[in-house]
């Protein structure tokens, strides 16, 4: 087997060879040997190829000169498996007839080397490119059978018994992990196209823009004459570079007109890039700053453990559509496929969500919201008229269903003391969780992201606001909403604790000060001072060495909480900055981060009585089944 | 507060009501920073540094000056025949490290990041991204680029075209070389000639594009003799200085003045006495700005960068009857471009040549073609016996280039090297190397 990992790799060629070739996709847990044998802060997806290959026994791989991570990938993999096939194929980035004549010669290079490599008689034997020029041909007449017109992959339809609006989404940028897709299959997304690296159909993409190949170079091919042969390996390369160009060819401009077709029946794009591997997020800037089209921008390192952080951002986008599609449907039919949303299975087998409408008028009726965060647990409790009657916060600590379970009790008893009578689970009739361990909660009705629910959590408190700074324990959101009421757009940090509750908590523990402290005592800063790493690691050891040089404790308190206010910021203005504004999160009640971010916003920013509960209130307003 | 950092807080505060004034207060500083060092250079800086840094600021300022004759390049980019057009050519890397002189950095990497761009991109390009979006930077009449080396160039003077409207040239350089590879690149450069005639209105005189080559051989000639002396002759330097150089080696090279300051370096080392100083191989960019760094490197006598891969990175005369094809041929045998195993061995071949004590591997933020080969640059150095320190930071951004861990790395080297010598006393004359030894690798 020879691995590839780019769509530009001449595969019809090697498979005429007799070759097999297998795309990688690798899945891995660690980089150890890439980080070792090349360095950490390389595209994850070529350090991904380098486990891939340590991992698996491929005959050999061949790469392009696509990036400078791969072209270091070829280097590193070269070296280490002197043995095996290990080829660079250069691309031009330049398409015109010399160029692809360039690569047609590249092309056979390639070809003669492989041969080498498997010891055939050297030169490609003839057969080769006969097999070549059916394979073609054959394609070709696959293709205006199935009239599978354009590149555009064509999902299989899956029979999701589903009656939410159905979303349609693109999915545009580098690599698409397979974790990505499996979700959108599971939530019964459709997937319009995918043009990321590998994604597009490969016959399509090939053949779809290129007249037939010419029957002479076929009849060539078979008496195989050296011209025919040459016009043969012109015209393959001529396809192979006609694909819809990837960021790294000059010609990549204006790939965005490819979206033009889909405009009436695109809901939106999931841009997806790779850590270290940069050259999408300029398309997705111009995209973004066009603001056509409703866009998630996706970042992950392609480890299994980033499938976490997909989920809630990919369903935060689906429900944001979703909820879109259902304004547009007005006001009723919105209600129609809210209540058929409801896909509430309780242990019992009764479905919920009509339950809840048939007792809306039901002043008794309560439902709960659970938000599991990676730092405190909290759960409200709601009456039908949307009144908070119990709330509780426990420390989520190292098992979930255990804070859970905690949660539960104290609120249901925090519920009766208040209502005068003894509450119990089976009186709340939903039970709505959200937040990372939103899928743990076992007594859970539903779960919704965090994303969701802090909007909707806001608008409760705030009808006005329009920006949420969400800073939680390991992550922080900004959200930006539409006047109606659904989500805009939102950002998440990346798996770095840079500027989320756990980086103050890492601070305040070096400055010897209590978390609850750390806000009061900065307020009383006298001298500026700059922190100005904002890795959790670094900044600890900046707070250090300013320790030693006797700076005061409110002054380091203060340059912390601006450093804390500068991502913060940063990460509101990547959503649009737009009044009123509100922070919601236990680092709300941090005074010195509030101060410091009024500062940097010049506007004050609207924090409730009780910040940390936000999103539990909107798990509950889900659980009431309003939108 | 220094006053290079004062006067970035006003241009920063100017940005916000008038960003093309704040452009001009980049370019008077630059020329306010240019009369300071020509009038009160420090007393240790030599000539040839001093007139480098006049120089390499003016020209800087000039183009920013006048943005009708400003070309935008990167660092690899043939700038002697846009010379030819009068054109003057600033590459965006020199562009970021200015501003970063100016303690600017965070505000405008923050910017590009909030818009989107990514934040593993390298500082150099990001940077330079979110200047100009701020609008401080005057918009060029052109920009000429070069796919190799770095992958962000494309996309970097692509966005600019698309956003700003700046009209980008792209010469594609294929990865080895071939008569047919040579073919590519100098129809290529016929096309930019042929553009940068429409867009003059000037002819290309061949004659003045050939003396340049010849100009270049020659400084290049003196900065090889210069790198020869330096293995035992001391020479005053700061890590800005060093990388001022490139303005000579690159971005001017062809130009009167970038064979002057060779030719007065060659020269004047000869003034300075023989020194016990350890002396390194510096590869990849130097992060001028890291205060460690600047405290032993910046006119120190325990350590100095003798010799660089940058300024060596394509060191054959060029063949300057053939101008075109020389410079295609620079472009695609760069030792930069190709596999890696032409950039180990050149530097094989250098440390053979200059005999630097060791080498000193930069892995600024971003850079993948940098990072990603450093593995094998250090496996190489290990077969060589000589001893080699990565280095992982951000050559723009001082947030992210940890002075605790650089401290460190460099004092324990330091160390390495020092014990290295007493332990022999006889060294190999062809290899400037220590026993076997092996420094702190990145995290």
């Amino acid at each position: 087997m020879i691995a590839y990992v780019c769509k530009y790799t001449p595969i019809e060629m090697l498979t005429s060879m007799g070759a097999e070739l297998v795309r990688v996709e690798p899945e891995v847990t660690n980089f150890n040997e890439a980080d070792a044998l090349m360095h950490p802060n390389v595209c994850s997806y070529a350090k991904a190829v380098l486990e891939d290959m340590a991992a698996k026994d491929y005959e050999g791989i061949v790469l392009t000169t696509c990036c400078d991570s791969i072209r270091r990938l070829y280097d590193t993999l070269k070296s280490r498996y002197p043995d095996k096939f290990v080829y660079l194929l250069d691309v031009p980035r330049v398409v015109n007839d010399y160029s692809t004549g360039l690569y047609a010669e590249r092309i056979l290079a390639l070809a003669k080397a492989y041969a080498d490599f498997r010891n055939m008689t050297g030169n490609i034997d003839d057969k080769v490119f006969k097999e070549l020029g059916n394979t073609i041909k054959v394609e070709q007449d696959s293709l205006k059978k199935t009239g599978n017109s354009g590149s555009r992959a064509q999902p299989d339809e899956k029979a999701i018994q589903t009656h939410a609006p159905q979303v349609r989404v693109g999915i545009l940028g580098a690599r698409c992990p397979q974790s990505l897709l499996e979700i959108l299959d599971e939530h019964g997304v459709r997937v319009a196209f995918n043009m990321t690296c590998t994604g597009m159909e490969r016959a399509s993409s090939l053949w779809d823009r290129m007249p037939e190949l010419p029957e002479t170079t076929e009849q060539g091919s078979e008496n195989a004459t050296g011209s025919s042969q040459s016009d043969l390996m012109k015209y393959y390369a001529s396809a192979l570079l006609g694909q819809i160009p990837c960021m790294r060819m000059v010609n990549a401009v204006n790939r965005e007109r490819y979206l033009e077709g889909f405009e009436s029946e695109l809901d939106g794009v999931i841009y997806h890039t790779v850590k270290f591997c940069d050259s999408y997020a300029y398309e997705y800037t111009k995209l973004h700053k066009e603001g056509k089209v409703r866009m998630l921008k996706l970042e992950t390192d392609l480890t299994k453990q980033c499938e976490g952080q997909i989920r809630t951002r990919v369903e935060a986008f689906i429900e944001a559509l979703e909820a879109e599609k259902r304004v547009n449907m007005g006001k009723a039919e919105q209600m129609r496929n809210a209540s058929n949303t409801e896909q509430l299975q309780r242990p019992d087998g009764n479905h919920m969500s009509n339950r809840i409408h048939d007792k809306q008028a039901d002043k008794d009726i309560l439902v709960m919201g659970v938000d599991s965060g990676s730092t405190s647990t909290n759960a409200v409790i709601l009456n039908g008229k949307r009144e908070i009657i119990a709330s509780a916060t426990v420390r989520t600590g190292a098992k979930t269903s255990e804070s859970s379970q905690k949660v539960l009790e104290e609120t249901l008893n925090d519920a009766g003391r208040k209502l005068g009578r003894k509450i119990t689970r089976e009186d709340i009739t939903v039970i709505t969780s959200t937040g990372y361990g939103r899928v743990s909660i076992p007594y859970a009705d539903r779960n919704v992201t965090e994303i969701s629910c802090h909007a909707r959590g806001a608008l409760y408190f705030n009808p006005k606001v329009r920006t949420i700074l969400d800073i939680g324990g390991q992550d922080s959101k900004a959200i930006r909403l539409k006047d109606d009421g659904t989500v805009a757009d939102f950002v998440m940090n990346d798996k770095c604790a840079a500027g989320t509750g756990r980086f103050l908590e890492a601070m305040a523990r070096t400055l010897e000060v209590d978390i609850k402290d750390l806000g009061t005592i900065s307020l009383e800063s006298k001298e500026e001072i700059e922190i100005s790493s904002m890795c959790t690691v670094f900044a600890e050891s900046e707070v250090i060495s300013l320790i030693a040089q006797n700076k005061e404790k409110a002054d380091i308190a203060r340059g912390v909480h601006k450093a804390i206010a500068g991502k913060a910021y940063a990460l509101m203005e990547r959503v649009g900055l737009s009044p009123e504004y509100m922070m919601t999160g236990g680092v709300a009640r941090n005074k010195g981060v509030v101060k410091a971010l009024n500062e940097r916003l010049g506007a004050d920013i609207y924090i409730c009585d009780t910040p940390d509960i936000v999103g539990a209130v909107g798990a509950a307003l889900y659980a009431l089944g309003i939108d | 507060m220094n006053a290079a950092k004062l006067y970035g807080n006003l241009i920063w505060r100017e940005q916000k009501k008038d960003p093309a004034k704040a452009g001009r207060m980049i370019s008077a500083g630059l020329h306010l920073y240019a009369w300071s060092i020509r009038h009160f250079p420090h007393k240790g800086m030599p000539k040839a540094y001093q007139y480098l840094n006049d120089q390499g600021l003016e020209n800087v300022a000039k183009g920013l000056d006048d943005p009708g004759k400003l070309a935008w390049t990167n660092i690899f980019a043939p700038v002697e025949i846009l010379e030819c057009f009068g054109l003057t050519c600033v590459s965006m890397e020199c562009l970021s490290s200015y501003l970063s002189g100016f303690y600017i950095e965070d505000r405008i990497l923050d910017k590009a990041e909030s818009e989107g761009i990514a934040s593993t991109l390298c500082s150099y390009h990001r940077g330079f991204i979110g200047a100009v979006d701020k609008g401080i930077l005057p918009l060029p009449e052109f920009a000429v680029t070069t796919s190799m080396v770095c992958d962000a160039n494309i996309n970097t003077f692509r966005y600019m075209e698309e956003m700003h409207g700046v009209k980008s040239h792209v010469i594609d350089i294929p990865h080895d070389y071939s008569p047919e590879a040579e073919h590519y690149v100098v129809e290529q450069l016929r096309d930019l000639i042929r553009e940068l005639e429409e867009k003059t209105g000037r002819k290309l005189d061949m004659e003045e594009l050939k003396n340049r080559l010849r100009s270049e051989n020659r400084a290049k000639a003196h900065l090889i003799s210069f790198m020869k002396k330096r293995r035992t002759h001391a020479y005053p330097q700061t890590m800005t200085l060093v990388l001022f150089q490139l303005f000579a080696s690159h971005l001017n090279i062809g130009t009167e003045w970038s064979e002057k300051v060779f030719e007065m370096m060659d020269k004047e080392v000869e003034s300075y006495p023989d020194t016990d100083e350890k002396k390194i191989m510096w590869l990849h960019v130097e992060p001028y700005a890291q205060p460690t760094l600047q405290s032993y490197f910046n006119y120190g006598d325990k350590i100095s960068i003798s010799c660089d891969d940058f300024d060596l990175d394509y060191i054959e005369p060029l063949d300057a009857e053939h101008p075109l094809e020389a410079l295609a041929r620079k472009m695609i045998c760069n030792i930069y471009n190709g596999d890696y195993s032409r950039k180990t061995d050149a530097v094989a071949d250098y440390i053979r040549e200059f005999r630097p004590d060791g080498v000193i591997q930069f892995c600024s933020w971003g850079c993948k073609q940098s990072a990603g080969g450093v593995g094998l640059m250090k496996e190489k150095m290990r077969d060589l016996g000589v001893p080699m320190l990565i280095l992982d930071g951000d050559a723009i951004d001082r947030r992210n280039c940890p002075d605790g861990q650089i401290k460190t790395r460099l004092e324990a080297f330091l160390e390495l090297l020092n014990s290295s010598d007493e332990k022999s006393s006889s060294r190999d004359p062809n290899v400037a190397a220590a026993d076997h030894a092996e420094a702190e690798v990145h995290e």
